[in-house]
């Protein structure tokens, strides 16, 4: 795999850290990362992910924009109202960098569509909003032995951990064994 | 910080995260880190799983509740449409109408004539209302109105409805110059 003339101009100050350099930015051209979820997480995480040249972004997200997410979900805009977030997200980031590869999965993940999706990704990224699917993701990743970036958010509060039992670290059930009663999850 | 933590993993650099868990509060602008320890019990990635396959994530997040929560109260009978109590405002025979929402909600809306007693301090036995008296309760979607017509119920009051959808219903199908939110 190699850059274009254009890939190397765009990616310049990433090719000029030690850090990344060519063999990171081709690293980062190469990687497959699943987004779950193009809301007030997905959003953030999608357009830095597509500005820094991940080559394969799969974003999942069975839902559509609505007037109260534009405060906060910035990937989507007044004329995307009505539209599937996934869909929107893609284009939002391939107006900001057309090389990236946006794989749009307009659907919600089921313990019948997760391990099969899963395994065609390096690394998973939680953005998701609700207890059964945090579950559902932390699960699918362990026995597709994927690293799971996983972020949650609210109200004011945010939290931000990866999971990863196969190089030895903890999973999410190891933190949160149990979800909280239902009558104490916010909706 | 998400982004950079996959970056981090596909370049192979840094410190990812992984064992620890960040705490971030927007309010106080404080970043906080705590050890998370593979837990050699977990369920599934421990010593010994219980978890061996993708389960049913929503029997395991709904947790039953206990005996007495979980006696289910049939409200339907109590049940108002926006358009019938509009009805009854328009009509001589005014019912005190409660609203059982916050504060912070009725600084965005509200409707005419209601009187505030949000449902985090409402106390049944302290409304200053006769208990023959009608009442409209009515909230954001109609559910906590629901429960606060539950306890006015055991407290004593006959005359109770609760309006179907809340105010958000009401917006819809009565006051459209009403902003929902």
């Amino acid at each position: 795999m190699k850059l274009s003339n254009e890939e190397v101009t765009r990616y310049s100050r990433h090719l000029t850290l030690p850090e990344v350099g060519m063999q990171g930015q081709l690293k980062l051209k190469e990687a497959k990362v699943l987004m779950i979820g193009a809301g007030g997480l997905g959003s953030p995480l999608g357009m830095y992910l597509g500005a820094a040249g991940i080559g394969t972004i799969g974003v999942i997200d069975f839902d559509v924009v609505d007037q109260t997410n534009l405060h906060r979900q910035i990937a989507h805009s007044l004329g995307d109202l009505g539209r599937p977030k996934a869909e929107s997200l893609r284009e939002t980031l391939l107006a900001a960098n057309p090389n990236v590869r946006v794989e749009v999965h307009d659907e919600r993940l089921t313990r019948d569509n997760a391990l099969e999706l899963f395994e065609c990704y390096d690394i998973i990224a939680d953005g998701s909003d609700n207890f059964e699917t945090r579950y559902l993701i932390n699960d699918a990743a362990f026995f597709t032995k994927k690293p799971l970036v996983s972020a949650s958010i609210f109200r004011f509060q945010g939290q931000l951990s990866v999971f990863d039992p196969a190089s030895g670290g903890p999973c999410y059930r190891c933190l949160y064994s149990q979800p909280p009663p239902a009558s104490l999850v916010p909706s | 910080m998400q982004a950079t933590e996959v970056i981090k993993l596909v370049l192979g650099e840094g410190l990812p995260m992984i064992g620890r868990l960040l705490l971030y509060d927007a309010m106080k602008m404080s970043f906080r880190e705590v050890k998370v320890r593979r837990n050699p019990d977990c369920e599934l990635c421990g010593e010994h799983p219980s978890v061996k396959e993708l389960i049913d994530y929503q029997a395991f997040c709904n947790v039953p509740l206990g005996v007495e929560e979980a006696e289910v109260f049939d409200g339907s009978a109590y049940e108002m449409t926006p358009k019938a109590l509009k009805q009854l405002l328009d009509s001589d025979e005014q019912p005190v109408l409660l609203d059982v929402r916050e504060p912070y909600e009725w600084d965005i809306c509200r409707i005419e004539g209601a009187e505030l007693m949000p449902l985090s301090s409402f106390k049944a036995d302290q409304t200053g209302i006769t208990t023959d008296t009608p009442i409209v309760l009515y909230c954001y979607k109609g559910v906590r109105s629901m429960s606060a017509l539950q306890e006015l119920k055991k407290a004593g009051f006959s005359k109770l409805n609760n309006l179907e959808g809340g105010i958000d219903r009401w917006a819809l199908e009565v006051d459209p110059d009403m902003p929902r939110y």
